[in-house]
């Protein structure tokens, strides 16, 4: 009872001030407008076309549904050419033609491929799609990119193989793939910062705080009070910011709508999703931690900036190390920010997000036993 | 002196303080502003008193002398270094949510969010004192009206005027209908009218059988409303008793200061 009216009353602080309001929703906006701006200079605007010259070598229905991919992107063509052709006899030839740029990618699909992933085929044989391309010739890296998100969602078991002919072109792929989570992550903590320091710090340098102390409401009914509907609060901002990275990520890998969520599959964009519903509250009650040691709003801005800077920091650095171990799980925040980065290359580990999301909740609770235990803390609540 | 058990049935004595003791560390600024070399400063020094049901109970002393932070450690915001009180039988180092239930505590450093409304704020600490909606509904309604706040019911609380502001705190303070009402200078600030009002409604208190704790250093406030009176000097209890009894047929000004110079051992 008491735990809602204090629920309610950062609610109505937050609702009753628009001003607040548009400070969580700005942030989504600014990552669409930048990553879309971003996008567009890497790849040379939106309104690319592109007529593929495609190899294919055995029969699939996968090509009539990348072909009809294609087909839904305006001014897209493809022209699938299939093995043994004129000129072109050999899977080896074809891939000579990619290498080259003659054609865009070659696509091999083993024997008998739809029977055998319907599970109607004979044997034992397991059925495998190969895709080779070179990320160098842009029109092949746009045709990699979304026949890669039809194939790694194709609802059924198959081996499937990818091959760039250049694998270093992929670089400002990935380097994005690794920069989107830290920006998720810091868009996230100015939204959580920009509510968590006025309503903690903002209240104790005001002396409401206090007010609310002297009642019969038990500490850590005061600390959920503060945390729950802030994290709430955070979470319009980091939804907005989740929106803004979603909008703006074809503009950003220079594809299509479909092909970028067919990319990252709608479990994906689950995974990424509950990191960031996890992610929010540990934010919050960090920054209500250091807000409540802290005497003013000036002095918690100060100390929020470096945990921020840390974060940063770490971020960045699990942005370009490769190979972090699974320790990286037990690390709050660091882990979402991996488990992202693997989202978005298609390296995602549920078990990771699992545990990141379940570790972050728990880091929370702790949180909030502190921040109880600070408020019951004469030194800190009342100390000169 | 040993700290005793709260007593269950704390019977007419709703107030009892023992040995409490407070001391603070100053900070190097604060220790030049005091012009002193001590890192460590005694405000509470061994306070001992007794406050009885439906009376009138006034801290009187100069500033510094302890008066505030007695009434922060039966408030519990503050915790005594040694010794304990009691508040209906509650003892504020073991019990402190016991005391905060039957306690109302108004000062002026516990400050009302100025975003919200008097009637808002009013229903929220209702909430929190765990009043029931109609009985909160039915407080409201006789405070305000009590006080003239219902026509300033939905004004912003950063809007109203000071004196508007105090009456404020003074209903949101005592929400939920306290045994025990805690005032530190209740009237500081107040223009002459609104503080006529915040004193005829403590003797209304006193009336309906409250037991009321203020800190005042204004001696005539002391002789309207106390029926008891503590003389606290440099954080000790310098006289306690009746009113009539510490003051022995004197008024309470010439009285205090007689104290004061016993005490000090200087003139004012």
């Amino acid at each position: 009872m008491k735990l809602l009216a204090l629920m309610k009353k950062e609610f109505a602080r937050f609702f009753g001030d628009p001003r607040l309001l548009i400070t969580m929703i700005v942030p989504g906006v600014l990552i669409y407008l930048i990553y879309s701006v971003m996008g567009n200079a890497i790849f040379g605007g939106g309104e690319a076309r592109y007529d593929f010259r495609v190899y294919v070598s055995g029969e699939s229905a996968v090509v009539d549904v990348i072909d009809a991919a294609v087909a839904s992107n305006e001014g897209w063509t493809a022209e699938f050419i299939y093995l043994p052709a004129d000129g072109v006899q050999t899977v080896d030839e074809a891939l000579e033609r990619v290498n080259g740029g003659q054609a865009d990618a070659l696509l091999v699909f083993s024997e008998g491929f739809d029977e055998a992933i319907a599970g109607t085929g004979a044997g034992n044989v397991v059925p495998s799609a190969d895709l080779t391309y070179n990320s160098e010739n842009e029109t092949s890296a746009a045709f990699a990119s979304l026949a890669r998100g039809i194939l790694d969602n194709y609802g059924r078991t198959f081996s499937f193989t990818v091959n760039d002919f250049a694998e270093s072109a992929d670089f400002a792929r990935n380097m994005m793939a690794g920069l989107l989570p830290f920006l998720i992550v810091i868009f996230i903590f100015s939204a959580c910062m920009s509510v968590t320091l006025e309503s903690v710090a903002g209240e104790k340098e005001r002396g409401t705080l206090a007010t609310i102390l002297v009642t019969s409401a038990r500490r850590t009914d005061i600390a959920l009070g503060k945390v729950l509907p802030l994290s709430c609060v955070s979470l319009i901002g980091a939804a907005s910011s989740f929106l803004g990275v979603i909008l703006s990520l074809p503009t950003l890998m220079g594809i299509s709508v479909g092909s970028a969520v067919s990319g990252v599959g709608a479990l994906g964009y689950l995974m990424l999703l509950l990191l960031i519903v996890s992610v929010v509250p540990l934010i919050v009650s960090a920054i209500a931690v250091v807000s409540t040691l802290s005497h003013t709003v000036k002095e918690a801005s100060g100390y929020t900036s470096v945990l921020m800077l840390l974060m940063m920091v770490l971020s960045i650095v699990a942005a370009f190390v490769s190979g972090i171990g699974d320790w990286v799980v037990a690390v709050p925040v660091l882990n979402a920010v991996v488990c992202m980065q693997g989202v978005l290359t298609g390296a995602m580990s549920i078990w990771k997000c699992l545990v990141s999301f379940g570790l972050n909740f728990v880091y929370t609770a702790l949180l909030v036993f502190v921040i109880a235990r600070l408020l019951s803390s004469e030194r800190v609540m009342f100390g000169k | 002196m040993a700290t005793q058990m709260p007593f269950k049935d704390f019977g007419e004595e709703v107030v009892r303080a023992e040995n409490l003791r407070k001391t603070f560390t100053l900070s190097r600024k604060q220790q030049r502003l005091e012009h002193t070399d001590f890192a460590r400063k005694v405000a509470v020094n061994g306070l001992s008193f007794s406050a009885q049901r439906g009376e009138i109970y006034g801290l009187l002393g100069p500033n510094g002398a302890g008066k505030t932070t007695t009434l922060r450690m039966l408030s519990t915001l503050i915790g005594p270094d040694s010794g304990d009180a009691f508040v209906c039988g509650h003892s504020v180092v073991r019990e402190p949510q016991k005391v905060r239930d039957v306690i109302g505590f108004m000062t002026s450093e516990l400050k009302l969010e100025g975003f919200f409304t008097p009637s808002y704020l009013f229903d929220f600490f209702g909430a929190m004192h765990g009043v029931e909606k109609e009985a909160l509904s039915a407080r409201k309604k006789e405070l305000f009206g009590r006080f003239g706040i219902d026509r300033f019911a939905e004004v912003k609380v950063r809007d109203l005027s000071t004196g508007m502001l105090q009456k404020v705190s003074l209903v949101v303070a005592i929400v939920h209908d306290p045994a025990v009402v805690i005032f530190d200078e209740p009237t500081n600030g107040l223009d002459v009218l609104t503080a006529k009002v915040v004193t005829d409604f403590l003797l209304e208190l006193k009336a309906m059988g409250k037991s009321i704790l203020l800190s005042t250093h204004i001696f005539s406030l002391v002789e309207k409303l106390c029926d008891r009176v503590g003389i606290i000097i440099d954080g000790k209890m310098a006289a306690d008793g009746k009113l009539t009894d510490v003051c022995a047929g004197r008024n309470i000004e010439d009285r205090f200061f007689e104290i004061y110079r016993a005490v000090r051992g200087e003139s004012v």
